[in-house]
C-alpha cells in the first residue's frame, strides 16, 4: 500500500485560498483542513459545511435558562410570602425580567457549552499538522494524497499561489 | 427586458392603477356609507387609524433608506431604493392628515371635557397647527433626501416627464457633485432621523394617546416611533417580496440580503414588544389607577381583553418563534405573509388603543366589513402613489451588480 503525503499549502490571499478549496473538491486528492486567521464566509461556502449545532445548544440554554429564572422568582417569593404594595406573591409581570436575563446568561453558557463539546476541547495533543504562520495572516490549507502522487499536489498548490509545507 | 415583457408589464401596470383606482372609490364609498349612519365615529376611528397606519409605513420606509446611508451600509442599496419610493405616500398622508380637521368633533372626546389646566395643550388650534407644522418639517426633509439621493441614482439620459424634467432643471442651476450630494444627503439622512423621533412622539401623544386625556406614558412617543419603524419594515419586505417574485421585472435581491432585512424586522419585533413591556411594568409597580384603568380597560375587560391578546401573539410571539429561524428569513413567500399579519395585528393595535376611547361600553368589538373596506382602500392609495413614483423613476427598480452584496 503506498504511503499516504499531507501537504499544507499556505496563503495569503483570501481569494486564492478560496480558489484552492474549490479546485481541491474535483481533484484525485482528499481535503483534510482548512486553517482561517478570520472568519471567512467565503471559506465557509466554499466549504460547504454542514450547519453548525452550536445554535441548537444556544436555543436549549436559552430556553432553559428562561423557566430556570422564572421559577427561581417564584422560588424565593414563596419563601417569605411578602405582600408589597399590594402586590400578589407570585407576580408574573416582574418574574419576567428574571426570566429573560436568565435567558440571556443561560443562552451564553449553552452557547460555550455547545462550542467546547462540536471542537472537542480540550485538546491536549494538539494538531499534528500545523503551521503557526495560520494564527498569523495565513490561509492553511491542508491536503493528502498518495506519496507516489506528492509532486503532483505540490505544483497544484505552487499554481495556486501558495507556499508548501509538506509534513 | 424583451419588447413583449415590455408592452406587457405596461398592460400590467395600467391594470393595478384602474384596481387601485376601484378600491380608493370603495373604500371612500364605505367611508361616507359609514359616516352618515348611526356611528359616523366609527368611520372618523378607521380612517385615523388607517392614516396613522399607512403614514407609518411610509415614514419608516424612508428611515431604513436613511439609517443605510447614513451607516454606509453596501448591502442595502436596492432596497433603500424601493424605501425611498415610499415616500411618494408623503403629500397623500399630508392631505389625509388635514381632512383629519373635518372629523374633530367624533375624534377627540376631550373637546368637551374639563380637562383641569390641559386646556393649554389640548385644544384644537394648537394641535393641529403643531402636528401641520411637524408633519410639514418632516415630510420637506424626507424630500430634501429624496432629491439628493435621485441625483445620484437617476439616469440623466432619459428625459421623460415633467417632474423628471423639473428635478434636472434644478440639478442644473445648482452645483453639485458627487461629494457634496453625498454630504448633503447625510445632513438631510440625520436631521429626517431626528424629525422622525420628535415628529412622530408628537403624533403619538396627539393623536392617539390624548383620546384618554387623564392618562399619560411618558414613553408613549418612543413606542410610536419603534412601531412605525416594525410596520415600515414589515411593509419595505413585502413590497420588495412581491418584486422580487414578479418575473417581468427586473427586481431581484439575494437570499442573503432577505436574511439581512429580515434581522432588522425581527430585531425591532423585540424592540417594539419591549416598549410595551417597559410601559406596562412601570404602570404595574406604581400601581396608580388613573394609569392603571387605561391597561385594565384594555387587557382585562371584555371585548378588549381577547383582541390584546390576539394582538400580542400575532405582533410578538408568532413572529419571534418563527423568525429565530434563518432559513424563514430567506423566503420571500413566507415573509410577505409574516409581515402582512404584523401589519394587521399593529392595525389591530390602533384599534385597541383608540377604540374604548372613541366607542364608550360596547359589548362587542367594534369592527365589521366596513373597517375592511376603508383599509384596502388606504392600501390601494398607498399601491398608487409607490407605483406613481417607480413609474416615473423605473432606474431605481435596477439593481446594478455592485448594490448586491
Amino acid at each position: 500500500m503506498a504511503t499516504e503525503a499531507l501537504v499544507m499549502g499556505l496563503f495569503t490571499n483570501e481569494n486564492q485560498a478560496v480558489s484552492a478549496v474549490e479546485a481541491l473538491a474535483d481533484s484525485p486528492w482528499q481535503l483534510r483542513r482548512v486553517h482561517s486567521p478570520i472568519p471567512s464566509h467565503k471559506l465557509s461556502d466554499a466549504l460547504n459545511l454542514k450547519q453548525s449545532m452550536v445554535g441548537w445548544y444556544t436555543l436549549a440554554g436559552g430556553i432553559t435558562g428562561f423557566f430556570t429564572g422564572f421559577i427561581l422568582a417564584v422560588y424565593t417569593a414563596v419563601q417569605w410570602n411578602l405582600i408589597v404594595s399590594g402586590k400578589p406573591i407570585v407576580a408574573l409581570v416582574p418574574f419576567f425580567i428574571v426570566g429573560f436575563e436568565f435567558t440571556v446568561l443561560f443562552a451564553i453558557f449553552g452557547n460555550v457549552v455547545g462550542l467546547i463539546h462540536q471542537m472537542q476541547l480540550p485538546g491536549f495533543k494538539g494538531l499534528e499538522q500545523y503551521d503557526p504562520r495560520c494564527s498569523g495572516e495565513h490561509f492553511g490549507i491542508l491536503a493528502s494524497c498518495s506519496a507516489s502522487d506528492l509532486e503532483g499536489l505540490v505544483t497544484f498548490f505552487k499554481t495556486k499561489g501558495g507556499e508548501i509545507r509538506v509534513f | 427586458m424583451k419588447p413583449n415583457d415590455s408592452s406587457s408589464t405596461g398592460r400590467h401596470k395600467k391594470q393595478l392603477i384602474v384596481i387601485c383606482l376601484v378600491l380608493v372609490v370603495i373604500g371612500f364609498g364605505t367611508f361616507i356609507f359609514v359616516l352618515t349612519g348611526r356611528h359616523p365615529e366609527r368611520a372618523w376611528q378607521a380612517y385615523l387609524i388607517n392614516f396613522l397606519l399607512w403614514s407609518a409605513i411610509a415614514q419608516g420606509g424612508l428611515l431604513f433608506s436613511a439609517i443605510m446611508h447614513i451607516v454606509n451600509a453596501r448591502w442595502s442599496a436596492p432596497l433603500s431604493n424601493l424605501a425611498e419610493s415610499f415616500t411618494a405616500f408623503f403629500p397623500v398622508s399630508f392631505i389625509l392628515f388635514l381632512f383629519l380637521f373635518l372629523g374633530t368633533e367624533h375624534l377627540f372626546p376631550w373637546l368637551h371635557q374639563d380637562l383641569h389646566g390641559k386646556e393649554v395643550w389640548l385644544n384644537i388650534p394648537f394641535l393641529f397647527s403643531r402636528d401641520f407644522i411637524g408633519l410639514f418639517i418632516l415630510y420637506g426633509l424626507g424630500f430634501a433626501y429624496l432629491y439628493h439621493a435621485l441625483w445620484r441614482k437617476l439616469d440623466r439620459s432619459v428625459s421623460q416627464g415633467k417632474i423628471r424634467k423639473l428635478l434636472y432643471k434644478w440639478w442644473d442651476r445648482s452645483i453639485l457633485d458627487s461629494e457634496k450630494c453625498n454630504r448633503r444627503m447625510t445632513v438631510f439622512g440625520i436631521l429626517y432621523i431626528l424629525a422622525y423621533a420628535l415628529i412622530l412622539s408628537l403624533i403619538g401623544y396627539d393623536l392617539i394617546m390624548s383620546m384618554d386625556p387623564h392618562w399619560y406614558s411618558t414613553l408613549f412617543g418612543a413606542y410610536t416611533f419603534v412601531k412605525a419603524f416594525y410596520v415600515g419594515l414589515g411593509g419595505l419586505i413585502i413590497f420588495a417580496s412581491i418584486l422580487h417574485l414578479y418575473p417581468k421585472i427586473e427586481f431581484t435581491l439575494k437570499p442573503s440580503q432577505f436574511h439581512d432585512i429580515g434581522k432588522l424586522f425581527f430585531a425591532f419585533c423585540l424592540v417594539w414588544a419591549d416598549f410595551f413591556y417597559v410601559q406596562l411594568i412601570v404602570i404595574w409597580y406604581g400601581n396608580i389607577p388613573e394609569e392603571t384603568v387605561y391597561v385594565i380597560e384594555r387587557t382585562m375587560a371584555v371585548p378588549w381583553a381577547y383582541l390584546a391578546w390576539f394582538i400580542f401573539i400575532i405582533c410578538f410571539i408568532i413572529p419571534f418563534l418563527i423568525l429565530l429561524s434563518k432559513k424563514v428569513k430567506t423566503k420571500p413567500r413566507f415573509m410577505s405573509v409574516l409581515c402582512a399579519i404584523v401589519i394587521m395585528g399593529i392595525w389591530l393595535e390602533h384599534l385597541l388603543l383608540l377604540g374604548p376611547a372613541l366607542s364608550h361600553q360596547v359589548s362587542s368589538l367594534p369592527l365589521g366589513i366596513a373597517d375592511g373596506l376603508m383599509f384596502v382602500g388606504f392600501l390601494a392609495l398607498m399601491a398608487m402613489a409607490v407605483t406613481f413614483f417607480l413609474n416615473l423613476f423605473p432606474e431605481l427598480l435596477r439593481v446594478k451588480e455592485g448594490d448586491v452584496i
